[in-house]
């Protein structure tokens, strides 16, 4: 609960606010009402747009042949790593003449000029953006799901991709639904990419009138908030209450799924999606990066402190993340509370708050409570932030992990050793592996591209590799944008193998 | 440890706290030989200023960087307990809202007079220390240089339909809405914007957007601050876009000015002043002008010869007044227009 009441400190901030500048909901929402169907008219595509993309993704590289999937489960993770403005820049870099898409697009026969901007735009680039969130937690529970259903039914004659609708895709909804959401939420919250591709949703008002207009802007941001508890709400109550499995993933692994003469339209696809999420962006911001090494503008020795400053918060505050939700999920999967389900809608819906948002709340909250006043503009802080914001991405996955524990299995191993914790570190923790991996990784991958806490509560002087894009890309330094956003993908792409891939088998 | 890491990862964690403990214990301490500068310009332009006037003074200076607005905001909700010493922003807006909520300190007359009376704040709480015009950047492949328009109301002749970029969004261009009201009138600035509007006029993100959108062709002309331009040619010297001045009085060749603000809260009178008539002082002028393309505000400095010349006088600058409050009429307006504010 106190929990709960922890992730709840932006929302009170904003409902504080909105009440002090006296914004009337109605007015705002008769003048938002426009932006706000848009806003969910975009969550809902992308939010079903990266299901697909993830849960094929994940079934594919987990469970059949395809070859070069050791390669390609890093490099399908890497979009999450990549700022989403730095992604809309690239894209519409990439489709202006010259530009990589461009020239696709010419060669199919497609008449430039191309112009990025609106609806489409923007659901391209958020769904190629977000569709790790449901990646990673479907891949996880896939390594978690006992081979032995799936067996029955294809020794029963159902085809692989029978088996994978009515045997394998029941058992993946609930992680499936979860990742959905974050995608959700993250459009809801996100502003960088609209702004850069001209989709004027809720946040573009809370931004636009956030000196000027204070009183809508509150308001805009209180709508959010309750657009972001109703689907949150909404979705925990969709489906049953989600349970541990019956039995343990035996440890065998599973036979994977013999692609033959499907192999390659299948690397096709997955090529497809990984190539225009990855090497797209990658190929404008290699041009940017290439013109100013070459004349010596861009010194990439200036990028090792914030690299390791993104480094050490981003594997910092995942593992915060993951041990501050863990306790909730147990609650929430092992004993069904219904108070445990109220405090993970508080965690979920923070997702929900723009970045700057949840910063000057903490600043806030940090000028009215002596304890947190000592602590401002200091690491610890920092890391609260962090936590509060991707504390939802976390959750989803720890309850995949949780499920992971049959309950007959904690029985038998309470009647092996008396001391708690050795229970959880030899029987659980194993098979509870895949899915907190997953959900340290979601947390890492958002922690090292985030900015607007990190400008605002980072101690003064402190630099990370997202701060360094921002600065140089808000004065149009591109080169500069290209060298670190390559270095934020690298980074990316070493603590995701290191730290989460490599220890899931 | 719950996720069975590695040795070295381990390592790393403790690594982690332990310099998160120290960056937490030795934050935030101003003497009168520091200063704590909150600066809403990005650090590859500020940074090399800073280190300058370190050497000279002999005072360090911590600083925060964020956009101009975000750290608006943060200073109000910091209030008096604001680490931060002096502000700079980059549009006239963020540091007139912190004037509006009383949060800026009185500048001294010795500092003050260092600008001409035209870019400074009427209350004398803050002053510009450089400037940018506004220009119309074009494609000189797109745009006969005979139809150059001397005014921006020509901007809404048929003959630019679909040919013009701007940014209803972003700073710059609100600031010179809000200027444009001060000296035509509200309505016949609204006019304007409906009929730029009318005109298939292209909105854009910013003006970084803008230049690169006019370089690729997708727009023959923009409306824009006058150094985006110079920097797209520094990055890539085969960008086409040139600058066109509007006439010295209209209203689309106003200067926009970078702001600098002592706060209120600050007990760092010493430093904080120092700096700031250290940059309107002679290298810091002469560095905004060189580096950064802009026009140095300080009495007696030049441009540098790369830039045009600009009368400002003629413009009056900005009535800075205006400005803060005036900023949510200004939206108004543009939203009413039917673009996007």
């Amino acid at each position: 609960m106190l929990l709960g009441l922890l992730f709840a400190l932006p929302g009170v901030f904003v409902l504080v606010k909105a009440l002090q500048f006296g914004g009337a909901l109605g007015d705002t929402l008769v003048e938002a009402l426009d932006p706000l169907w848009r806003t969910v008219l975009l969550a809902t595509s992308v939010a079903a747009t990266a299901a697909v993309i993830g849960t094929g993704l994940a079934w594919t590289l987990v469970r059949t042949n395809v070859p070069g999937r050791r390669v390609l489960q890093v490099l399908a993770v890497l979009p999450l790593g990549l700022p989403s403005f730095v992604g809309a820049a690239a894209f519409i870099a990439a489709l202006a003449p010259g530009g990589i898409l461009h020239g696709v697009l010419e060669a199919v026969g497609f008449e430039g000029p191309f112009r990025a901007r609106g609806f489409w735009p923007s659901w391209f680039v958020l769904s190629l953006a977000t569709y790790p969130y449901v990646l990673l937690p479907v891949a996880a529970r896939l390594r978690a799901l006992r081979p032995s259903l799936e067996e029955s039914a294809r020794l029963l004659g159902r085809s692989s991709v029978g088996t994978f609708f009515a045997v394998t895709l029941p058992q993946l909804r609930a992680s499936v639904l979860a990742g959905a959401m974050l995608v959700f939420l993250y459009t809801v919250s996100e502003f960088g990419a609209v702004q850069l591709l001209g989709f004027d949703t809720l946040t573009r008002v809370i931004f636009a009138t956030q000196l000027t207009d204070r009183a809508t802007s509150f308001s805009a941001a209180a709508l959010l908030l309750l657009l972001a508890v109703v689907v949150v709400a909404a979705e925990r109550s969709f489906h049953e209450p989600i349970r541990p499995d019956d039995r343990a993933n035996s440890r065998l692994d599973n036979p994977p799924t013999q692609l033959g003469r499907w192999v390659v339209p299948v690397l096709f696809a997955v090529g497809s999606v990984v190539g225009l999420a990855l090497v797209a962006p990658i190929a404008s911001l290699s041009t940017w990066a290439v013109r100013g090494l070459a004349d010596g503008r861009v010194d990439v020795g200036d990028l090792v402190g914030p690299a390791i400053n993104t480094a050490i918060v981003g594997v910092f505050t995942a593992v915060v993340a993951v041990l501050a939700v863990l306790p909730l999920a147990m609650l929430i999967v092992r004993h069904r509370s219904r108070a445990g389900r109220v405090a993970s809608v508080a965690v979920i819906g923070g997702f929900a708050v723009p970045g700057i948002v949840i910063a000057l709340s903490l600043v806030f909250w940090s000028a009215n409570t002596p304890l947190l006043s000592a602590l401002y503009q200091t690491f610890p802080i920092l890391i609260l932030a962090y936590v509060i914001h991707f504390g939802s991405q976390a959750l989803g996955a720890a309850e995949t992990a949780v499920r992971a524990v049959p309950e007959g299995l904690r029985d038998s191993a309470r009647l092996l050793s008396p001391s708690r914790f050795d229970r959880r570190r030899l029987v659980e923790l194993p098979l509870m592996r895949p899915g907190l991996l997953s959900g340290g990784g979601l947390v890492l991958l958002s922690t090292i591209k985030e900015l607007p806490a990190t400008l605002l509560l980072a101690p003064l002087g402190f630099e990370t590799l997202a701060t360094e894009v921002w600065g140089s890309f808000e004065e149009g330094f591109y080169a500069e944008v290209g060298v670190a956003s390559l270095v934020l993908v690298a980074l990316s792409a070493v603590l995701t193998w290191g730290l989460v891939l490599r220890n899931q088998h | 440890m719950v996720l069975r890491m590695s040795p070295t990862a381990l390592r790393t964690f403790a690594l982690g706290l332990v310099l998160a403990l120290l960056t937490g214990a030795c934050s935030s301490s101003s003497d009168g030989d520091s200063l704590t500068l909150y600066s809403g310009r990005s650090e590859d332009l500020v940074e090399p200023l800073l280190a300058q006037f370190t050497e000279e003074t002999g005072i360090e200076v911590e600083v925060k960087f964020a956009g101009s607005e975000e750290l608006a905001l943060l200073i109000e909700q910091e209030g008096d307990a604001s680490p931060a010493d002096v502000f700079l922003s980059q549009s006239p807006g963020a540091v007139g809202f912190l004037d509006e909520v009383g949060l800026l300190a009185d500048l001294p007359t010795e500092i003050l007079d260092l600008v001409p009376v035209t870019v400074r704040d009427d209350d004398n709480r803050w002053i510009g220390v450089s400037g940018r015009q506004r220009v119309l950047v074009y494609n000189p492949e797109l745009v006969d240089p005979a139809e150059l328009p001397a005014s921006i109301f020509e901007l809404t002749d048929p003959a630019w339909n679909g040919r013009l970029g701007i940014a209803p969004g972003n700073g710059s261009f609100q600031d010179f809405v809000t200027a444009m009201r001060a000296t035509t009138g509200d309505d016949a600035t609204g006019e304007w914007l409906a009929g730029l509007a009318d005109n298939d006029v292209q909105q854009y993100d910013g003006n970084s957007a803008i230049v690169a959108a006019v370089g690729r062709g997708e727009v023959a002309a923009g409306l824009v601050n006058h150094y985006y331009n110079y920097r797209f040619v520094a990055e890539d010297p085969t960008h086409p876009g040139l600058n066109h001045q509007f006439g010295v009085d209209d209203p689309g060749s106003i200067l926009i000015v970078t702001g600098i603000a002592q706060l209120a809260s600050s007990e760092n009178d010493e430093a904080a002043q120092s700096f700031i008539s250290w940059l309107l002082g002679e290298s810091a002028q002469q560095f905004f002008t060189d580096e950064t393309f802009e026009y140095p505000l300080a009495v007696g400095s030049q441009p540098a010869s790369v830039i045009p010349p600009a009368d400002f006088s003629a413009v009056g600058g900005i009535d800075f007044d205006e400005l803060g409050g005036g900023l949510a009429g200004t939206r108004e307006l543009i939203v009413g227009a039917g673009l996007d504010g």
